[in-house]
């Protein structure tokens, strides 16, 4: 018990002094879970919207295959890329393997499913008749996803938090795909894993509080929007 | 997947030239423990600026650094388990092979040594003690620490399924934590343990045997057995490994932290062009 | 703008909704668009709106296709819908979406907002309005674009009664003011009177009259029709007669039937007597009550509230 409030003590000094490797990792970690989101939501979103607002006949079937992707456990994920970028693999030859590269690619891949299916069911959401309305005003196609967006941001903003969320707390396929090198690809959670195993317990709770700042810095930001609506 | 991959390539896949003229990247496989021992940190950094090549470490058990060899996912490798590396070097997947540093495992458990490990005649007495009385965490992990684990109990005349054995599956360090929670006793690399020795309530019960010799060999990766194979890069991480500057390096290192080098070099003794050591 | 459908066939799936071979809205007038619930009304508007495409045949707007004429065309659904934001917000957004000016647009607001009683809700947030203010504000948001066609859809639906009287009261009036062709699909045939010129009867996708109002309540085609209409049905030695609603009154006629009397309801105002005319139900109103259950009153009704119809000939 006294080794954990020492792990604390130390893990607030190190964070307090600035310590250099903590915020280096913690600015790579923002770097490619940050831009893994904003990649699945470039993507994800309009694939939503398209999901949530078109009828054909396919779409019960393709909403399954999104939700499954959302369940599917982020090491498996990591598994399936490494196999791909790895030299041996169908991309070798790209040499992305053991980059940020292939991290954001893994995590892009996490992400995706999430900001689809939220972004579906947050235009389903919408008042039925409000894609109407937009048409007999006239609305053009573009205006018509831009004003949608507006009214269903609430849900796409739980889109990117949990898209991020899920992304920035997952080891397995950041470490796969990443090889935790120190300076290039170790991330918070990556870092975590090797400073446990090297017991340094301390750099590991330090990791691990600014994990936690930052994954509750992205629900706080949802919640004041939240409900600083007056709807 | 095709956007996220387009972005990738064109934020450049990772070459970079330096000073050195050599230039390139390459991947090094070698086991947990010599990572975790720090021993690569300090070296590494040392050839990345002389030859401006870009060196990725990718720590794994020493099975799986092998089957990245033999896979060709690797350029070379950094291991220490000889009777496998036999086998990938009699496939040919394995080349240019070097003797490098070696140093020695140590069994350690709790201090008051409930087995009676450190008054057994010898290791495998001290073996059967533990069998008997304690108990024991492994790697189970298919590392050379591992495989040389299993080889102990088998020299031992001990069936090792018999034992009362966790396999943690996981690298030296999480192992020794394992072990020192549950006061039970486990095989380590004596660098890993140094270098935890402070964090640690384990103790050294059982040292010096022949049997614990621990051998680290470096490989290239066969560039004629796999395409893309960085044969260059790689060829001048091992011979650099064997330079007398940088054995004289490997023999200092953490010398004054622990009293005692962690390896001991080992390149000038014996120049193995492929065997085992 | 006036409007046309030829040769119209529209189906959901198996059922077919509406067929129609020809209908004509004339500009400048307002139509009634009348019929009973699931006869297709608001599927025929959402033609006219070109937010569904006929299986066959065409709709016009001022001679063009309706997917052309988009902008022509002003539809409040029968259910108010808004964005996110205040009232001025949403009228803005429709004003702004028609290519108006800022100075335009904020006068157009401010005019309709206050012709259909909604200027002090103008800062509300959209969302919070009433049922009946919703309605008052969606009629603003539809009046204020000024368009060649006009599409309501059960403009009262959703008002308690005092409230609703009201705004049939003024709806003619803003009609005439802001807009030019307008065709108001309502299930009530009071409300069809007052408000249009014109009056289309659809029944199970079908056009069963058209024509003014005074062609067509005068002179319904069939039994049925006239039923929906308010007409009392009897049959007679003559055949099937219709009665134009409230042309039957105790006293003499041309046309007379005896009725006897069952039930007498007390409405306070006036009083219903519930009866058989030759075996067949019927209810009328009168002023006071001299009747009594048992007894026997004639009811007589004028020539010209009467249509005959019969299988062989109609009128």
């Amino acid at each position: 018990m006294s080794e954990l409030w020492d792990g604390l003590r130390e893990a607030l000094r190190l964070i307090a002094t600035g310590d250099r490797e903590l915020f280096a990792i913690a600015g790579r970690t923002l770097l490619v879970s940050g831009t893994a989101t904003a990649l699945a939501m470039f993507v994800g979103v309009p694939l939503g919207y398209l999901l949530g607002r078109a009828r054909f006949p396919a779409r019960t079937l393709i909403l399954a295959t999104v939700s499954t992707g959302m369940g599917m456990p982020p090491v498996v994920a990591g598994l399936v890329i490494w196999l791909l970028l790895v030299r041996s693999g169908p991309f070798g030859g790209l040499e992305l393997i053991y980059t940020k590269q292939a991290m954001i690619i893994a995590q892009f891949v996490i992400a995706t499913p999430l900001v689809i299916a939220f972004t579906a069911a947050s235009i389903q959401a919408l008042p039925p008749r409000l894609p109407d309305l937009l048409r007999v005003l006239g609305a053009g196609r573009l205006r018509t996803l831009w004003l949608l967006s507006r009214e269903a941001h609430l849900g796409l903003l739980a889109a990117v938090m949990a898209g991020f969320g899920a992304v920035v707390s997952e080891v397995g396929a950041s470490l796969a795909v990443g090889g935790n090198l120190a300076g290039d690809t170790r991330v918070l959670t990556t870092a975590i894993v090797t400073e446990t195993s090297r017991a340094d317990t301390e750099r590991a709770i330090a990791y691990g509080l600014v994990l936690l700042a930052m994954a509750f810095a992205i629900v706080a930001v949802l919640t004041v929007v939240q409900q600083r609506q007056p709807r | 997947m095709a956007v996220a991959v387009a972005v990738a390539v064109a934020c450049g896949g990772g070459a970079g030239t330096g000073e050195g003229g050599l230039g390139g990247t390459m991947i090094l496989a070698t086991t947990t423990s010599t990572y975790d021992s720090g021993l690569l940190d300090e070296l590494v950094p040392i050839f990345e600026a002389e030859t401006g090549v870009t060196v990725k470490v990718i720590a794994v058990g020493t099975g799986a650094a092998l089957r990245m060899g033999s896979d060709g996912n690797a350029d070379a490798l950094l291991v220490h388990a000889p009777e496998a590396e036999a086998e990938f070097v009699a496939s040919g997947h394995l080349v240019s092979g070097r003797l490098i540093m070696t140093n020695d495992f140590v069994l350690v458990g709790p201090a008051d040594d409930p087995a009676g490990a450190s008054i057994a005649a010898d290791l495998p007495a001290a073996l059967a003690a533990i069998a008997a009385r304690g108990r024991f965490v492994s790697r189970g992990d298919d590392s050379g620490t591992h495989k040389k684990e299993l080889a102990l109990w088998a020299s031992a005349g001990i069936d090792s399924a018999a034992v009362a054995r966790e396999e943690t599956g996981q690298g030296m360090g999480a192992t020794l934590n394992v072990a020192d929670q549950r006061n039970a006793y486990t095989l380590t690399d004596r660098a890993t343990y140094l270098a935890l020795r402070d964090v640690l309530d384990l103790v050294v019960v059982v040292e010096g045997d022949a049997a614990l010799l621990n051998v680290y060999h470096a490989y290239v990766v066969s560039p004629e057995r796999h395409r893309g194979v960085k044969s260059a890069q790689a060829g001048a991480f091992v011979a650099f490994l064997t330079e007398a500057r940088t054995q004289a390096l490997i023999g200092q290192f953490r010398a004054e932290e622990f009293g005692r080098p962690l390896f001991t070099p080992a390149a000038t003794k014996m120049t193995s062009s492929g065997g085992g050591g | 703008m006036d409007a046309r459908l030829e040769e119209l066939s529209f189906a959901y799936g198996e059922r077919t909704v509406l067929d129609v071979p020809s209908l004509d809205f004339a500009l400048g007038r307002v139509t009634a668009l009348l019929g009973p619930n699931g006869s297709g009304k608001s599927t025929l508007l959402r033609l006219l709106a070109a937010l569904e495409q006929p299986q066959a045949g065409r709709v016009l707007i001022g001679g063009e296709d309706a997917r052309m004429a988009r902008s022509s065309v002003a539809y409040a659904f029968q259910e108010a819908v808004f964005v996110s934001g205040s009232l001025r917000a949403n009228l803005d957004l429709a004003l702004r979406l028609r290519g108006l000016a800022a100075p335009e647009r904020e006068s157009r607001l401010a005019e309709a907002a206050e012709a259909c009683g909604v200027a002090e809700l103008l800062e509300r947030p959209a969302s919070r309005l009433s049922g009946g203010e919703a309605q008052r504000a969606n009629l603003a948001r539809t009046l204020a674009l000024r368009a060649p066609l006009t599409l309501l859809d059960e403009p009262l639906a959703g008002f308690d009664e005092p409230g609703r009287q009201t705004l049939l009261e003024e709806l003619p009036a803003l009609l005439r003011r802001f807009a030019t062709t307008t065709i108001v699909v309502t299930h009530d045939r009071d409300e069809a009177l007052r408000l249009a010129d014109d009056v289309v009867v659809l029944r199970a996708g079908r056009v069963s009259a058209a024509g003014s109002k005074r062609a067509v309540f005068a002179a319904p085609p069939d039994p049925d029709t006239a039923a929906f209409l308010g007409y009392t049905l009897l049959r007679t030695d003559l055949g099937l007669v219709g009665v134009a609603p409230g042309a039957l009154r105790p006293g003499p006629g041309d046309f007379t039937v005896e009725l006897c009397v069952e039930e007498v309801i007390d409405l306070v105002t006036k009083v219903e007597l519930v009866g058989t005319v030759a075996g067949q139900r019927l209810a009328v109103s009168v002023d006071r009550s001299l009747p009594a259950p048992g007894d026997r009153v004639t009811l007589g009704a004028p020539a010209s509230a009467t249509v005959q119809f019969s299988t062989r000939s109609r009128r």
